[in-house]
């Protein structure tokens, strides 16, 4: 492995991999922010497990001079005041910080879980998909008798939206990082099983209903507000971002999830949905937030270890579905 | 009491350093485009440098006093009037009942102006902070840009002839060109991974002239026809500006396919595009004062160490022993 460093002056310094970790180029943005990165541009969420850890170890140290952290993929980008926290001493600390982090092996992360009710091929997200045939494009591939689950379970090799829910629902999605747009979620399967992966639209839809939740990618998203968008939608849940928190869940701040937390998702009908929306915003409707529980990095490998022929099976599966199916 | 009679072409209440803290829940700060001539115009009335004020975009903003107060105009030249009668820049005046101030246009040079108060502007605090982030809909005044008929409070202020005739000294004043230069580091994806060194010798010579469509979340660049050190983004998409997302440091330069845009204070907190460049704490400001489809910049790049000492020197400037007494 030749020395990052070599002829890049964009990088910091380098942190070689060792055993237990993935190697860690700490990068320059700018003087107020540095980019700590983590192995290969690939998806893997037992290095986006390593950067909660150091996430956590982050926030207990206190340091003078660090001022937030905003955890990603595979990545934490660091917000500090280079002045009273000098660059290279912030840099030999973090180095430091690296050894101390448990290997991913004995990793406890602090996560919420969280359920939310949802509506499939909702009314609302299907007239938002209406609208987008009327006026943005008549022969979108990824529409299919008026929504996009029909589209998802073809390109997936499932037989049916019935079991596109099936699968959505079999699994806790973890939301490895938050942003583009307050209170955005970006949640992946923590059961491989179930991944299920679209491309997106194209050309992009010009509205989304609030709450509407669709895939990108391997990559499920809420949109907090009435928006555009871009991946196929499956279903609508309760709101994630209230303005004015009309509910105890908004009470410290619009923003109902934060990084680290396992949606699980219950389904629910259109009219069951509505009402539930209606408690929300009277106040009445309690958020199902369990606060106190952690995920314990060691079993989940563990769980992984025990299906790897299951998750080669549908992948196999995916990879021949989506030989007959047309990309948008 | 103050009483919008026009709001402008985009008038917003901002305070300074905005709503930190929240970036892992995906909200860049807000705050002032031009911090350098908000905290001024908060000292010269002898307020809290961070203290509310209004961001005068463009020009347009017509307002009403009630009561006395002192005000200083910073900024770009907008030919503000008070009651029909050239206001000066960079110093602190009073204003009494019924007193109307005037911006018109900008004619030469930038793009912002501020103007302070004696006693601030007093809207509700959220989120920790008071400034307008016009993505979300929420800070500031009722979370939008000023209107007609807005009556925004003020806070309680001293008498302002303790303030009145404090001004910036006319050395410090900066001097707006339509050509500007930059400061800049290079990174976090730059050269040799994501870029070609003569990308980035391209990017740091080129100077890019500034898009029409341009605001307070993104200042957009002409696009470039880049040589990539990669061929495609990989598993992150098929364009090798492609990146599995990663969070973007505020006021960074955001490669977005061919086109360069700066984040700046409404931005997206997090994105799946490189970062080839981010500007320094003391040139920030700068791209407040850019006019957009008029303007060029140069980008000049700068180590740590220099963008560490170019920040001390902006911040002592910013201080008490700059002003003078007329």
């Amino acid at each position: 492995m030749p020395d990052m460093r070599d002829g890049n002056r964009a990088i910091v310094d380098v942190l070689e991999a060792t055993a237990e970790r993935p190697r860690v180029l700490y990068r320059y943005a700018g003087d107020r922010f540095i980019l700590v990165e983590y192995g290969d541009m690939v998806l893997d969420l037992t290095t986006n497990f390593r950067i909660f850890g150091l996430n956590d170890a982050l926030k207990k140290a206190r340091l003078d001079g660090l001022v937030e952290t905003v955890p990603a993929l595979r990545s934490i980008l660091i917000h500090y005041d280079s002045r009273k926290l000098p660059t290279r001493m912030l840099v030999d600390t973090l180095k430091k910080m690296e050894d101390a982090v448990p290997s991913g092996e004995n990793l406890n992360i602090p996560s919420r879980r969280v359920e939310l009710p949802i509506a499939f091929a909702d009314r609302w997200t299907r007239a938002d998909i209406e609208r987008y045939v009327k006026y943005t494009r008549q022969d979108a591939p990824n529409i299919v008798n008026g929504h996009n689950i029909e589209y998802i379970a073809q390109y997936n090799g499932l037989e049916s939206a019935r079991e596109v829910v099936d699968y959505i629902c079999a699994t806790e999605w973890w939301n490895a990082c938050i942003g583009f747009w307050p209170g955005l979620p970006f949640m992946f399967p923590l059961d491989p099983r179930y991944a299920i992966v679209t491309p997106k639209y194209n050309p992009t839809r010009p509205w989304t209903p609030e709450g509407a939740v669709g895939i990108g990618g391997p990559c499920v998203a809420i949109y907090p507000v009435q928006s555009p968008g871009g991946y196929q939608l499956f279903g609508r849940t309760i709101p994630i971002f209230d303005l004015k928190q009309r509910n105890p869940a908004f009470k410290a701040n619009p923003i109902l999830l934060k990084p680290a937390d396992r949606i699980q998702w219950v389904p629910v009908t259109d009219e069951q949905l509505e009402s539930i929306r209606e408690q929300v915003y009277a106040g009445t409707y309690r958020y199902k937030i369990v606060a106190y529980e952690a995920l314990n990095v060691k079993s989940y490998l563990g769980l992984l270890d025990g299906i790897r022929g299951e998750v080669l099976a549908f992948q196999a599966r995916q990879a021949e579905a989506v030989k007959h199916v047309a990309i948008p | 009491m103050f009483e919008v009679l026009e709001g402008g072409i985009q008038t917003t209440v901002q305070d300074y350093p905005g709503r930190v803290g929240y970036l892992d829940l995906g909200t860049y700060p807000a705050g002032p485009m031009d911090h350098f001539a908000f905290r001024v115009a908060n000292l010269l009335v002898g307020n809290a440098q961070g203290a509310p004020a209004l961001e005068v975009t463009a020009g347009g903003l017509k307002a009403r006093f009630h009561d006395r107060r002192a005000v200083a105009i910073t900024g770009a030249d907008m030919q503000p009037a008070l009651n029909g009668k050239p206001a000066p820049l960079w110093e602190a005046f009073a204003v009494g009942p019924d007193d109307r101030l005037e911006f018109r246009t900008i004619t030469g040079a930038g793009f912002r102006s501020c103007l302070a108060v004696s006693g601030a502007f007093d809207v509700p605090e959220y989120m920790g902070s008071r400034a307008t982030f016009t993505v979300g809909g929420f800070g500031g005044f009722e979370g939008r840009g000023l209107k007609k008929g807005d009556r925004v409070s003020l806070g309680a202020a001293a008498s302002p002839e303790k303030v009145v005739g404090r001004r910036l000294r006319a050395a410090l004043r900066p001097q707006y060109g339509t050509q500007w230069e930059i400061e800049a580091m290079r990174g976090p994806q730059a050269d040799p991974d994501y870029m070609t060194a003569g990308d980035m010798e391209f990017f740091f010579s080129h100077a890019w002239k500034v898009d029409r469509n341009s605001n307070r979340m993104g200042v957009r660049l002409e696009s470039h026809k880049w040589q990539w050190a990669r061929q495609s983004g990989g598993v992150a998409g098929g364009h090798p500006s492609n990146i599995l997302d990663n969070g973007y440091a505020v006021w960074t330069v955001n490669v977005c396919g061919d086109q360069p845009i700066i984040l700046v204070a409404d931005g997206p907190s997090l994105g799946g595009f490189i970062c080839n460049a981010t500007l320094i704490y003391a040139s920030t400001w700068k791209v407040g004062q850019l006019v957009p489809g008029r303007d060029t910049i140069r980008f000049k790049e700068v180590t740590i160490d220099e963008a560490t000492r170019l920040a001390g020197a902006i911040d002592e400037t910013i201080a008490e022993r700059s002003i003078e007494r007329g």
